[in-house]
This record gives structure tokens, sequence and C-alpha cells, in this order.
């Protein structure tokens, strides 16, 4: 009898998303998809607002990285009113730049502390009482101790910043509202009432260590699972190493071979299209010049460690180089090596701050510039999660007339219903019995891309994840439905 | 106005979401005691975090307000929050219990931690809340103004 697996809601991920598999009447797995089910409308509602609303509002598509979409609305305002990235003060760009990298701190520590570090502690096949933070605080207090710090600490940078944790308030057009306390960047800095930048770095260092721990144990099942070619799309600066906040647009191929050759972000219309499928709210980008099939790229740290030439902070840097020398290869086409690149990351974010917040700079006052208005301001930064693109229109009155956003997990679309076909094909096809830990499979191949399905489809309310198991006559056979 | 110990500050943390009807409730029956800085600390929540546990153990004296679903006598229940230990849960969701569990657990703190139980009907997307949540909402907070009328004599200097 041919059965159809659905996984509803997968747990753990940012957002509600629903898998299902379907089976021949042998177990063969014959197909299976992942599902993007919620729908908001950011792009439709915000239009008939002023243009200087934007990251404002487009901020609330999502609390998890409310400062990646804040600051690549403020980007695509600034040249609204003429001013593109060059052109920001230096104090501007720089009291960007620290929460942004602030910003992508705490949430790949989220991501690694709260979502993943069950699986890699417990095991995949672990029961699902332990497949949880709360096991992992029992079991691993440092490092839930040390999760929490690192987040607070990144959480912290985007309060002192926009004077909220989340949702805040910063970036304004042609500009940053205020500048940087020096009474903040002393508590930044002296460890008093909060672990410093120095102990934000070292702790880096030692997660970066465990999971490299964690690669020497776990070689083969992490070599193999859910390895499949893809692109890899990403953004690098002048001379093509890492850059989170303004460069160019970098893609290769799963050999390497640059498809996309370091172009500026203004001109991404050129050379990126959306597909669609019936069933499923989010887009599928692809490079126009390599077509729909084999266009799509990954992105998010896989992606940008597989892109740059090297990371421009001495301590990543290293890191990165012991992480090419692991695996041997050019590109990394696995997906769970997503979390090693998320640590280094985490590394580079660290250094980055550190970087900035001992700069004079972050507290001049030197905070907006203008210039001359246009129609139209294109804004893309490097999210946590990837590539994110807001694109704004607007009339004679600073009315937005069109907004396009291409969020980082739309480019991964394509990436995560491939890593759940091989988890269908390679784990539970003909297998037999469905176990919970085969099905916890499917959400751990979705969850190294920290998908974040509420950005994604700009949802609002639950957000769980569901698995459905279909037979050959569409009938629904088994499924699991957890939380979010 | 007396003057307090320095040690009598309150963190009350509303949970909820003021875009979908009474679950407003957490976050509008803080608003009510915001102004109040000479003795509370307000923070508001879509929902409890693990990092939360981090937050309270700065505080002798916690409070959390949510909109429930119970429906309780006179619309509202004040309780003693108890530390428990749940290891089946939502990721991004914790409750009180678990919050000051891991508190206890992870950073050796135990604030005296109380919840207010707000009963609510209506859940949809809507601003505003319901008539009788409404009513609820009023019979919390002349019983909360009372409690903190009688906090204050108490941690007078």
């Amino acid at each position: 009898m041919k059965k159809k697996i659905t996984i509803d809601p997968v747990t753990r991920v940012e957002g509600h998303g629903r898998v299902t598999i379907h089976m021949d009447e042998y177990g063969k797995v014959e197909d299976s998809f992942f599902h993007i089910v919620e729908f908001r409308g950011f792009e439709r509602f915000i239009q008939g607002h002023p243009y200087w609303e934007a990251p404002v509002l487009v901020q609330r598509l999502c609390g998890i990285c409310p400062v990646s979409h804040h600051l690549a609305a403020a980007k695509a305002i600034d040249q609204l009113v003429g001013v593109d990235p060059q052109d920001l003060s230096p104090a501007a760009f720089k009291l960007r730049k620290l929460m942004h990298y602030g910003q992508i701190f705490q949430s790949h520590a989220l991501h690694f502390f709260y979502l993943a570090s069950p699986d890699l502690l417990f095991g995949m096949d672990a029961p699902v009482e332990k497949r949880n933070v709360i096991a992992v605080a029992i079991e691993n207090k440092e490092l839930a101790r040390k999760g929490i710090l690192m987040r607070k600490f990144g959480q912290e940078i985007i309060r002192a910043i926009s004077g909220k944790k989340i949702h805040g308030v910063a970036a304004v057009p042609g500009g940053m509202h205020q500048t940087f306390d020096p009474k903040e960047r002393d508590y930044f800095l002296n460890g008093k009432d909060l672990p410093n930048i120095q102990t934000m770095i070292d702790w880096s260092l030692e997660i970066i260590e465990f999971i490299k721990g964690y690669h020497e144990k776990n070689r083969i099942l992490l070599d193999t699972f859910a390895t499949f070619p893809s692109g890899h799309l990403g953004m690098v600066d002048d001379v093509g190493n890492m850059e989170l906040y303004h460069g160019k647009l970098r893609a290769i191929d799963s050999t390497g071979k640059i498809t996309l050759p370091d172009v500026a972000t203004d001109d991404y219309q050129k050379y990126f299209l959306e597909g669609v499928e019936r069933w499923s709210y989010m887009k599928f980008p692809y490079l126009k010049e390599v077509g729909r099939e084999h266009g799509w790229n990954r992105v998010g740290p896989l992606a940008r460690l597989n892109i740059c030439n090297a990371i421009p902070t001495p301590l990543a840097e290293k890191e990165r180089q012991a992480y090419v020398a692991f695996t041997g290869k050019k590109v990394n086409n696995s997906t769970l090596y997503s979390h090693w690149a998320r640590l280094i990351e985490i590394l580079h974010c660290a250094e980055v701050m550190n970087e900035l917040l001992h700069d004079d700079e972050i507290m001049s006052n030197d905070l907006v510039r203008e210039g001359k208005h246009r129609l139209e301001g294109i804004g893309i930064i490097e999210a946590p999660r990837g590539t994110l693109t807001h694109h704004y229109q607007v009339d004679e009155k600073g009315m937005i007339t069109r907004c396009n956003l291409i969020v980082s997990t739309t480019h991964n679309n394509e990436a995560m219903n491939r890593a759940v076909r091989w988890v269908a094909n390679n784990v539970i096809s003909q297998k037999g019995a469905i176990t919970d830990g085969m099905l916890n499979q499917v959400e751990v191949a979705i969850r190294a891309y920290d998908p974040c399905l509420s950005c994604a489809t700009q949802a609002l309310g639950q957000m769980p994840l569901r698995v459905e198991l279909i037979n050959h006559k569409g009938e629904l056979i088994d499924e699991r439905i957890k939380n979010g | 106005m007396s003057e307090l110990k320095t040690d009598s500050r309150i963190l009350i943390i509303g949970i909820g979401n003021n875009g979908r009807s009474d679950d407003a409730l957490g976050w509008n029956f803080v608003d009510e005691y915001s102004s109040l800085k000479d003795i509370f600390d307000v923070e508001y929540r879509y929902q409890l975090q693990i990092e939360d546990a981090l937050l309270i153990t700065e505080y002798k004296k916690v409070i959390f307000v949510d909109a429930s679903h119970k429906e309780y006598e006179n619309g509202y229940s004040f309780y003693k929050c108890i530390p428990v230990r749940t290891e089946a849960f939502t990721t991004h969701k914790l409750e009180p219990e678990t919050v000051l569990w891991l508190a206890n657990d992870l950073f050796n703190q135990s604030p005296e931690v109380h919840v207010m139980a707000i009963s609510g009907m209506e859940w949809e997307l809507n601003l505003g809340m319901s008539d009788a949540a409404k009513r609820n909402f009023d019979n919390a907070v002349s019983y909360f103004s009372q409690w903190i009328k009688e906090y204050r004599d108490s941690v007078k200097v």
C-alpha cells in the first residue's frame, strides 16, 4: 500500500512548515515536499505607506531577525533619499554594522544552543523528550549558561543601539537616529554586569572546538547526511572576503565555478528570477542565466564560507582554514556543515564587534546624510540565514507603490526540499516501520538551514510543523504534529 | 511618596500579543502599572524564552502576567509560582514555572515569583479586548492595586 508521511509542524525552526512524504505500495519514497503553508503578505500591505515607515514596519515580519529587515529596508530607504551605502557617515555605517553583527551573533547563538545542540548532544534518534534545550540545560549546564549569555550579549548590543532588544528603532533615512553612549561601551567592555566582548570571543572559540570534536567523531554521518550539489550565494567585499553588511553578490556552482561574478547589489534584478510552485507559498529564486533547474542557490553560513576568499578577522579566518582543510574540498555541499560554518561566523561577529566597540567613531554625532530623492531603493544584506533583499518603489509623494522582498529562507527553499528528499530516500524509504527518530532526521535536515518561515511568507500566529505520510491513494496514513 | 528599601523593586513581565484580542491582557496589565517607576521594572514578551531565566535572577520578586484560557472565579487568579522541571515543551515558549526552575538550576537563584492569570475568551486577530476580558481585567487591577498598597507598606524604609 502506498503511504504518505507528513511532518507537521517541523519543530525548532522559526515558522510553520509541513513535510509530506509520498510512498508507493512497497514503502518506497516516490516524492517529498517541504510546504510553507502560512501567508501574510507584507509586500502588499506596505503599499501606500510613506517610505520612512518601511524600516519600522517590515521588522515586524519576524521576532528573531527584525534587525536584518530593519537594516535591509534602511539601506533601501537611504537610496530613496539619495544616500548610497558609501555615502553614509562613518559613524552611521559603523553603528549599523555593530547592530547587524550583534544581531547575527545572537541569532546564531539562538540557533546553535537552543535549536541545533539537542540533536548534536543527544543524537537524532534520542527520545523526543530529550531533544530540546531544557534537556541541554539539565545535562550540560555550562553550555546552556554560555548560550544564554552569548545570546544576551548580542541582544544587549541591539538594545544599546535601538532602544529595545526586539523591534527597536535605530536607522532613519540617510543614517542613524542616535549615537552610542560611552557608558554603554563600558558595559560591553568592562565585564562587570555582563561577560565582556573578549569573553564572547573566548566562548566562541570554545564552542568551535566542541563542533570540531563532534565532526571528528561523526565524520561519515556529517559528510553524507543531506549532501547534494547546489549553487551557493552570498556577499563579499571588494577583494572577495566575507562581508555581511554591504558588498557585492557572488555565486558559485557546486564545483566552485563562478555563476555570479561579484555584481553590485543594485543590479540584482538583472540576475535573479523567482519561480512558484502550487504546493508552497514560498517562492523559489534562481539565477536567470543558469535557469530554474540548476540556478538555485543555498544561502547562509554554509554558502558564505563556500563563496568567500577569506574572512577578514584573524581568528575566524584561522578557523575557516581549518574547516576547509578538514574536508579538503573547495566547495562543501554537506548540509550539516552549516552548524560548524555558523559557529565560525559567530566568532567573526564577535571579532568585528570587538573592533567596533573600540572605535571612538561609534560615539560621533555625525549621523545623518542627505541627497537628492529618488523613486527606487534597493537594500541587500547578509542576514543570519543568508542574503536578504528589500526593494521599494515610491511615487512623487514618497508613498510606497511596490515592494519586493526576497528573504534568505526563500533562497534556501529548494535546498530544504532537496534535504528532505535526501532523508526520505536514504532514511525512510523501504525501511518498514517509521520511527520517531527517522522523522526527526527530516527535521534535522531542515533545521540546519535555520529557516525562518515567518520571514519567508510573512506569517502570523503559532508556528508548528507537521509531517504527513500519504499512500498511493492520497490517504493520510501517519502524521506527527509538534508545536514550534 | 515614601522611600522604599533598595532591594524591593519588582519585575513585572506581561506575556501576550495586543494584536490578538484578549491575548492583550498581559501587556495591558503591565501598561497599567508601568508608570509606577519607583517600584516596578516592566518587560513585555510574546512568549517566555530560556534567557528570561537569567533576567529574573536580577530580582527578588517577579510577577508574570498572562491571559488564560481558564475561567477563574472573579476572572483572575494570582498565585505563587512553583518551579517545575519540564522536558516536554515547545522551544520558544516556556511556562513561568519552567523559567523559575531554570533560574534555580542554571544560576542558583530563586526569586519569589507570582503569576497573575486573567481569563480571556477571544484570541483572533483584533485590536482590543472583549467585554468579558475587560471586566476580568478590571477585577484583577482592583485586586492588584490593593496588593501593591500592602506591599509598599511592607517595604517602606
